[in-house]
């Protein structure tokens, strides 16, 4: 495992993390611990991927570290989860696979011969991996939150 | 405690509700989030509520507490644009009216104060979104170039969507335009120069990823909240659709250049 290489990448996730932040008009106060939450969230995904895990279940392992530190981050700096959550998650898209994908589908649109067979496999492999992906990031920050089965982050107070 | 000797009181608080919940629903809040955040504050004026939340369009039908007085009214939500500042004020100030016992003209106030409130200055959005899209590409596998050629491809097509959507222009043709001119700047040095490698071109689209309509489909769809989840998932699912179009008219335009 090289340990170096894993680091940088979590530098990436970070910044990904926190340019989607900026983007989405976040309160200051927060986007420091978004670029952490990005960047550990991302982490586990790389590590899961090196532990020969597959991407699907990667990305999931990821999503779910992300939802619950946003819960523990929402307490601690008075936001909501989906705050620290959202931006936090987007650097995980499939964008390799929605890509080629795409471009799979633009090749089938005008072909007719042998290849075509294999172009569909490829296509649909991997835009079947795109949405499954997609799919388990948002399952990941979701649940997190279910199973605390918290109405709200902050206590209710008894009047 | 508000007393409501009359309507009038009833029909400010209704209003001010409305406009709260809309302005959530602009911002990007889910349902869950709109209709908890309504109701803790119509409880905390000792008022009932009854909600109908729509991704366009939002209802509200209230009463005090001795069923004296009804008032219905129904407001239209405009598709703003993300904006957590807000969705973060309102969750905090929902909680401060709880605790501090606030009267509906206090509660008027801080909305104002809280629609005062900016966004980032746009060279530090457009910096950061570029480099957002410079770590994709590494994140992909690109190298040092081919971030360079993300950056400045992904600065100029937020700026273009930016522009296009000061006009007033729909919004999928907003990210139609970003995503044309984002895969041009980004396509022709991946297929002119060996250097720059593919991961440039794809992950210079990447800033118009429809993150929050999905995430919040989703998470509409397992609260119950069926026919807004579905709204909100076609929604995103637009938005793709358009970013894949640019992408592709571009990338054709590169290529013809090639023969």
């Amino acid at each position: 495992m090289n340990w170096i290489h894993l680091l940088e990448k979590g530098i990436w996730f970070g910044f990904a993390a926190m340019g989607f932040a900026v983007l989405f008009n976040v309160p200051v106060r927060t986007l420091r611990l978004i670029f952490l939450i990005g960047a550990i969230g991302g982490l586990m995904k790389a590590l899961l991927l090196e532990l020969e895990a597959n991407v699907i279940f990667a990305s999931l392992g990821g999503a779910i570290l992300v939802g619950y530190v946003s819960i523990l981050a929402a307490h601690n700096k008075h936001a909501p989860p989906m705050v620290f959550a959202i931006p936090s998650v987007i650097p995980m898209v499939p964008g390799v696979f929605a890509y080629r994908m795409m471009l799979g589908v633009i090749q089938l649109s005008g072909m007719k011969n042998e290849q075509y067979d294999l172009v569909l496999v490829e296509t649909i492999d991997n835009g079947l991996k795109a949405t499954f992906i997609l799919f388990s990031l948002a399952l990941g920050v979701a649940i997190p939150l279910l199973i605390t089965r918290k109405d709200s982050i902050k206590k209710r107070i008894i009047k | 405690m508000a007393e409501k000797e009359n309507g009038q009181e009833l029909k400010e608080l209704a209003q001010t509700l409305l406009q709260i919940g809309a302005l959530l629903m602009s911002s990007g809040a889910n349902s869950q989030r709109i209709r908890k955040t309504l109701h803790r504050i119509a409880g905390e004026f000792q008022c009932h509520i009854d909600l109908l939340i729509t991704h366009r369009a939002l209802m509200l039908n209230i009463s005090d507490a001795q069923k004296q007085h009804f008032y219905s009214a129904i407001k239209r939500t405009e598709p703003v644009g993300v904006n957590f500042k807000i969705v973060s004020g309102i969750s905090r100030m929902s909680w401060r009216l709880v605790q501090e016992h606030w009267s509906i003209a206090q509660l008027k106030k801080e909305l104002d104060g809280l629609l005062s409130l900016t966004h980032y200055p746009r060279i530090v959005i457009l910096l950061m979104v570029g480099l957002a899209g410079a770590s994709f590409c590494r994140l992909f596998g690109g190298e040092w170039l081919d971030m360079v050629v993300t950056f400045s491809a992904t600065f100029i097509g937020l700026v273009v969507r930016q522009e296009v959507t000061k006009r007033s222009f729909n919004p999928y043709l907003c990210i139609f335009f970003a995503a044309f001119t984002s895969s041009l700047i980004a396509g022709f040095p991946v297929v002119y120069f060996d250097v720059i490698h593919e991961q440039a071109l794809f992950s210079a689209v990447l800033y118009l990823i429809p993150g929050v309509p999905l995430i919040n489909s989703f998470s509409d769809l397992i609260h119950g909240e069926t026919m807004t989840g579905i709204v909100r998932s076609v929604n995103g699912l637009l938005i793709a659709f358009s970013i894949a179009l640019g992408f592709m008219l571009a990338t054709k335009i590169c290529e013809l250049y090639l023969i």
